[in-house]
């Protein structure tokens, strides 16, 4: 049955304690299965819908109880326990059915793959082949508009003779919503339990410690995150899936998905316990560090691998697509719908995935989506994009600060892009600015004393000293923020402050307390320099100094990307916004401080309302003084409130919101709350922890050796400045 | 002396085999203890096999509490049933667990549904070591694909438990 009309039907019994609802789909034939949708996941068969629309210097390189939620006596609809994603939509369209996939269904053929008989060690030329326990990993993305669903497959395989553990520190987008977590052994397909995080690392160790196959997965940053799996015996494989919901960025015309490969090396300052070392093979604890990641030499493969598939639906006519690191291949299904996958002969994880496509012009605008569950509650994402009038009017003169990271992981091509970048900048500001260059390593050092003209003297004055850099130092990161922003704000002139660097640094949350403390009227704009940035801090940076963050990779222009950002500030922003819904009750809108819109970057919003949405809703803001005003259709109807990600990345926004001012502001209550949303909405974050333990599978002898996976430094970066040996 | 020697030559031939197992053997580092602690003895951990009897009806979709008393019974993995349908992991719902309920649900649409009694999940657990819990289901409720609630039995049964 290709084509079948399906209709949904809710049946609501009427409990003794609550009511009841399961959402089940009626099929007017039955010739072939029919299961709910689970975009990208393969458990079972699967129903498809037709669509609308670091360095060598000084430094090393690199729960309490609660007061226990209450207990929740109601009893919970199948809705709220099955993800809303995996229930058919309730719209009236076509639906298809697709074969059950090969993928889960399949039964594990024996390993043909046995430690010592080659198959996993085969080597290239010229390399040193090095055994390690994961093997490959595959991520299937199914992007609707600008919402993504990502499933991860981590292939753990233990190529020794003897039972292991893995340990492997992988990086994930700083905004994934991290909901889901199976680990398959053999044919079994265990579903790993969001539990505390102290709890969950309990549980993981007694169940190690008996000889139990377990893993468990952990937060260390927003985009840092450890995966252990435990009991891994000789040979055998163990797979574990991840699934996550993000948002993409929307930059100049494009959206942008990305998948990042490894986690880059990262400079701790001294003294520093709590950040993520860098160390090299086999050398484990030489960091100090509370995460470490061991890298492989420049000569080492590891022989792990990644394929990687994206199922792009834009909703509207793709206009272009571009992969900026990879090579890619790109099957165009319809005008608003592509496959695309990564290369077989680029799959090797050592920088940063970025696709991006672009919409016909007048297709990107501000828009709401809606999803409402079952119980009443409504969820929105709401992209505002700035007024098309803002390109008409000039800027106002600016006093234009460019802090340049010269610290060793920018040493070669990564420094001359911060070069070519900042000569760009130094060359096009307006007649009636002013300037300062600042360059930190191991401390910040300012060109000027005080901001100067940018006449042509002392921009040759710039240009020689950035000439002169080279990158050898420390990351002193927090050094170049006070330089950048602890200096009289000039009354005529609005700051702003372009930050070039990669963010390897391991205490980000050091630097953005003193963003947080000394921002003051300023604009950050961060730049990250590299093939595999810091994305978490770089991100951040921007958000909470007011302005974007963009990325230039190696192979980038430059002077495209710095022209970019001169057309983006060539123009006033809308600064002090405020969105009105009218008489809907709206809130937990997040992000609470809604940052400024500048041409080219929209900002996004989620939040959480009950009751009818207004039919437009009005957002009010000020330019150069002058207030704006501008109104949005707020369509909702049963078509367009079926976005069910919306909820996992509402509560994730909420816990980033909520992280960010328990660090910054203090607050008893916030871990607590922290913990609570988490828990309520099975999300991972760096109060809880997935944990999974196979009852049945019972090893014998201790639990064996703990084996890190080593990762390739990101491409471009040197290995001897890097990393701790 | 003598033996002495011998042991001696053993040790070094036993070393040498050893460091020239290479990439068979993982490197070996500093490791915490391998031996369990007292604290991590104090648990073990069983599961307990969750049973749907649609009795003939062929079921769909189901959603069932299971309670252990004492308490101190633990979730800690969730692993599919015996049919073909329910062979992937239900699903459990958050919310119940932070209240200490332990609450799953599936659902399947296809035609090979199965309508005798089938195992439909296996539940990991954690439970305290001298502890003896009895398990306890509740049907909340069973469907059928053409949405019609249907009478079933639920039961559940720890794995290796003495009746």
């Amino acid at each position: 049955m290709t084509g079948k009309m399906i209709r949904t039907v809710l049946v609501c019994l009427a409990g003794s304690v609550s009511c009841i609802a399961i959402a089940i789909l009626v099929a007017g034939c039955a010739t072939n299965g029919i299961a709910a949708r689970s975009p990208g996941k393969e458990y079972g068969r699967q129903l498809v819908y037709s669509t609308s629309p670091t360095t060598g210097v000084p430094g090393s390189m690199g729960n309490q109880p609660v007061g226990g939620p209450a207990k929740d006596v109601s009893t919970p609809s199948l809705e709220s326990i099955v993800p809303p994603e995996s229930l058919p939509r309730r719209s009236d369209e076509l639906w298809v059915i697709e074969k059950p996939s090969a993928r889960r269904t399949q039964t594990r053929q024996p390993q043909d793959e046995i430690p010592g008989s080659g198959t996993l060690l085969a080597r290239q030329a010229g390399d040193k082949l090095v055994p390690v326990p994961l093997k490959h990993t595959d991520v299937k993305a199914h992007v609707e508009g600008y919402i993504a669903s990502v499933d991860v497959t981590q292939q753990y395989q233990n190529p020794y003779n003897e039972k292991i553990e893995a340990v492997y520190v992988f990086p994930l987008p700083d905004n994934a919503a991290v909901n889901d977590f199976v680990m398959t052994i053999g044919e079994r397909h265990i579903r790993g339990i969001i539990r505390e995080r102290k709890e969950a690392e309990e549980i993981y160790r007694q169940a190690r410690s008996q000889g139990y196959v377990a893993s468990l997965l952990t937060q260390e940053r927003p985009n840092i995150f450890t995966q252990s799996v435990a009991n891994i015996e000789p040979g055998k494989r163990i797979d574990i899936d991840i699934r996550y919901y993000n948002t993409l960025e929307y930059v100049d015309g494009w959206y942008e998905f990305v998948f990042p490969m490894v986690v880059g090396p990262r400079f701790n300052p001294p003294g520093s316990t709590q950040g993520v070392g860098a160390v090299a093979r086999n050398a484990r604890g030489h960091s100090g560090q509370s995460t470490e990641v061991q890298y492989l030499r420049p000569e080492e493969r590891n022989g792990h691998d990644i394929s990687l598939a994206v199922d792009l639906d834009a909703g509207v006519k793709i206009e272009g697509l571009d992969s900026r690191n990879h090579k890619i291949s790109v099957k165009q299904e319809t005008v608003g719908r592509a496959q695309i996958s990564l290369d077989p002969s680029d799959n090797i994880p050592n920088r940063d995935f970025v696709l991006r496509y672009k919409v016909a012009g007048s297709d990107a605008k501000s828009g709401l989506i809606v999803h409402r569950d079952r119980s009443g509650n409504g969820y929105f994402s709401l992209m505002l994009f700035p007024p098309e009038d803002l390109t008409r009017l000039p800027r106002k003169p600016l006093e234009m600060v460019f802090t340049l990271d010269v610290s060793g992981s920018q040493s070669g091509k990564p420094l001359e892009q911060e070069k070519a970048a900042t000569r760009y900048c130094l060359t096009h500001m307006g007649p009636d600015d002013t300037f300062q260059v600042i360059r930190f390593g191991n401390a910040a050092q300012r060109l000027f004393p005080t901001p100067m003209p940018a006449d042509n003297s002392r921009v040759q004055q710039a240009l020689q000293w950035i000439n002169g850099f080279d990158a050898r130092e420390g990351t002193m990161l927090v050094d170049g923020v006070r330089a950048s922003l602890l200096y009289p704000p000039d009354p005529n002139r609005l700051r702003f402050v372009a930050f070039l660097t990669d963010g390897f640094i391991g205490n980000e949350s050091e630097a953005l307390a003193e963003i947080h403390k000394d921002l003051g009227p300023a604009r950050i704009f961060s730049f990250g320099v590299g093939s595999s940035t810091n994305r978490y801090l770089l991100d951040h940076m921007a958000k909470m100094g007011n302005g974007a963050a963009a990325y230039l990779g190696l192979n980038d222009d430059a002077n495209e990307i710095m022209a970019a950002y001169f057309s983006r500030i060539s123009h006033p922003a809308l600064t002090d916004i405020h969105v009105d819904f009218g008489a809907t009750a709206v809130d937990q809108v997040f992000p609470q401080r809604i940052g400024d819109l500048f041409v080219g970057r929209p900002v996004l919003l989620t939040g959480k309302f009950s009751g009818p949405l207004p039919k437009e809703i009005r957002v009010s803001g000020s330019v150069g003084g002058e207030t704006r005003e501008f109104t949005l259709p707020a369509i909702d109807d049963g078509e367009r409130s079926d976005h069910p990600a919306l909820a996992a990345l509402w509560a994730r926004q909420k816990l980033a919101d909520l992280g960010d001012r328990a660090t910054y502001e203090g607050g008893h209550d916030l871990p607590l709350e922290i913990r609570q949303i988490a828990l309520e909405y099975g999300l991972l974050c760096d109060a809880t922890a997935f944990v999974a333990v196979d009852s049945l599978t019972k090893t014998s002898g201790n639990h064996g050796t703990s084996v890190a996976v080593p990762v390739p430094v990101p491409n471009g970066l040197r290995y001897d400045t890097n990393v701790q040996q | 002396m003598k033996r002495s020697a011998s042991f001696c030559v053993r040790s070094l031939s036993l070393a040498l085999i050893l460091s020239l197992s290479g990439a068979d053997r993982p490197a070996a580092p500093a490791e915490e203890a391998n031996s369990p602690s007292v604290a991590e003895q104090s648990v073990r951990f069983g599961a307990v096999d969750v049973f749907v009897d649609p009795q003939g009806q062929p079921l769909a979709a189901y959603q069932i509490e299971i309670d252990a008393e004492p308490l101190g019974v633990e979730l800690v993995g969730i692993q599919g049933g015996d049919a073909a349908a329910f062979r992937d992991p239900p699903y459990y719902d958050p919310r119940a667990l932070m209240g200490g309920r332990i609450v799953i649900a599936a659902f399947n649409l296809g035609k090979d549904l199965p309508s005798q009694k089938t195992r439909v999940a296996t539940l990991m657990v954690r439970i305290p070591a001298d502890a003896r819990p009895k398990y306890l289901a509740r049907l909340q409720v069973a469907a059928s694909s053409d949405a019609r609630l249907i009478h079933a039995n639920v039961s559940v049964v720890e794995q290796g438990a003495v009746p």
